[in-house]
């Protein structure tokens, strides 16, 4: 297998994409088909700020060939929003001012996301397990914890 | 670390079959979740000619099992799926309290246990829990399977018993005795390192007394240790402050810890025996109750 002309299905979207085996799926998203929500930082799995889901999971999307990615559900930051309706947890992030340069917040909010798919009514200390895999070198997480507390409060009473 | 990956020939067999008939030691690797691997990749510590995935193989994901038959897992079996898997949570607390220190949820959800192991890094928070419990590993080759002790499994730092043509393919733990208790101990420099020192122990008590001990200790030797003479030291004995204390005391004796980034080889070998000093004082509670 070399090059390939890969489908890949992101945030319910189709996109044909030239690929190479050895291509990760953060530069597929990035600079092939434009998504830029998914950060680059560390590249090793320490920060988290390149969290996407796939088929639900949460991934490092700079450590997944983009290769083993084709035709699976990619869900990145861009899919939360609905139209100019952010989406609660966006919204949870906004208020809370959990929010300070941004780097983190994608991948804040789908493992926020992915928290309040299982877990509906975290504690914070759920919370900060659930979010140990993203780094944030602003807020002090004090405020992104409280993001998650709203963001809950709104989802269930059906935002 | 670079950007990008030099390029590599990719399979996505779906028979193991295919797989063993791929793999060449470094040259041809096995990818399973990728987190080490496309890590190492970066780093160009690992610069395959090929790539052989196990993920379009069926029923490598399995987590089965019960707490008289054992507990059993398959190459795709991810540290968050056994973490959450009710027969580990009932019967195998201690590999559950050990994943749970491994604290990235995408870490664990993409991360595969039996990944975990074939790294064969000294600080694996997997292997201490799996030498305590005594599992077994099975190899798969082209014409061959063998089975394993984890202990034998581990050969040095990076390098492991699977031969350049063989995978390995499942877990398996035997039942725990009834009576026992557990405990796993992880020091790092913050929660969500790798350990500094790591210790894993199982006690069997009967009428008060320590029946069997297993201890196993990480990150202070090339592969993780059995602590067999505080083992010798502790059994037969009632687990009391005193015993526990001239146990652990002997535990250090498995260290032969190196000085790095994390830490010195002094504090590392006294941290063992503060370690595993703790790891049997809450076992023997745990076994009590
Ligand atoms: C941020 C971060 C934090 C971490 N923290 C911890 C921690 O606290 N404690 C800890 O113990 N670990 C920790 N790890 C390590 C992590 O658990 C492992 O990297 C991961 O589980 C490896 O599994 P994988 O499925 O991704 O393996 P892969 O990367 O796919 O494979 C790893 C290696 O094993 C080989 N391999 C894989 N499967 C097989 C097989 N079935 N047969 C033969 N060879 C095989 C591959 O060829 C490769 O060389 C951490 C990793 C990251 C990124
Ligand atoms: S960029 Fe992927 S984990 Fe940091
Ligand atoms: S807001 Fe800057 S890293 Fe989190």
């Amino acid at each position: 297998m070399g090059k390939e002309i890969a489908n890949f299905i992101v945030n319910g979207n189709e996109y044909d994409a030239i690929i190479e085996p050895h291509m990760l799926l953060i530069d597929v998203l990035r600079d092939e088909i434009g998504l830029t929500g998914a950060k680059y930082a560390c590249g090793a799995g320490d920060c988290g700020s390149c969290t996407v889901l796939i088929d639900g999971k949460p991934s490092f999307s700079c450590l997944t060939l983009a290769v083993t990615a084709k035709g699976k559900n990619i869900l990145t930051i861009e899919g939360m929003a609905d139209g100019n309706t952010l989406h609660p947890i966006q919204q949870a992030f906004v208020v809370s001012g959990a929010v300070q340069c941004g780097f983190c917040t994608p991948g804040m909010v789908m493992s926020t996301k992915v928290l309040l798919d299982e877990n509906p009514e975290p504690t914070r200390g759920e919370a900060k397990t659930a979010l140990a895999g993203n780094l944030c070198r602003c807020t002090g997480y004090v405020k992104i914890v409280d993001a998650v507390e709203v963001a809950a409060g709104t989802m269930r009473k059906g935002g | 670390m670079h950007r990008v990956l030099l390029p590599f020939e990719f399979f996505e067999p779906t028979t193991i079959k295919e797989v063993v008939n791929l793999v060449d030691g470094d040259k041809v690797r096995v990818l399973a979740g990728g987190v080490d691997l496309v890590l190492k990749m970066r780093r160009r510590e690992i610069v395959p000619e090929k790539v052989v995935s196990l993920q379009k193989v069926p029923g490598l994901d399995y987590v089965e099992g019960n707490g008289s038959a054992g507990l059993k897992f398959g190459a795709l079996a991810t540290l968050r799926q056994i973490e959450q898997s009710e027969v580990v949570m009932q019967n195998y607390a201690l590999l559950r309290e050990a994943i749970s220190k491994i604290v990235s949820v995408q870490t664990k959800t993409m991360g595969t246990a039996i990944g975990n192991l074939c790294v064969a890094t000294p600080a694996s928070d997997i292997a201490p829990p799996l030498y305590a419990m005594g599992a077994k590993v099975k190899i798969m080759g082209a014409d061959s399977e063998r089975e394993i002790p984890i202990e034998e499994f581990f050969v040095d730092v990076g390098k492991t018993a699977i031969g350049p043509h063989e995978i390995v393919t499942e877990i398996v733990v035997p039942s725990l005795p009834s009576g026992s208790g557990s405990a796993f101990m992880k020091l790092s420099k913050t929660a969500e390192d790798i350990a500094k020192v790591n210790a894993a122990v199982l006690v069997t008590l009967a009428d008060g007394k320590c029946e069997d001990a297993r201890i196993a200790v990480g990150s202070v030797a090339p592969t993780p240790v059995r602590a067999t003479k505080a083992e010798e030291a502790i059994k037969g004995q009632e687990m009391n402050e005193k015993s526990i204390k001239e146990a652990s005391a002997l535990a250090a004796e498995a260290a032969t810890p190196i000085s790095d980034v994390r830490s010195t080889a002094e504090y590392r070998k006294e941290m063992v025996r503060i370690l595993v000093k703790d790891a049997l004082q809450k076992a023997a509670e745990r076994a009590q109750v």
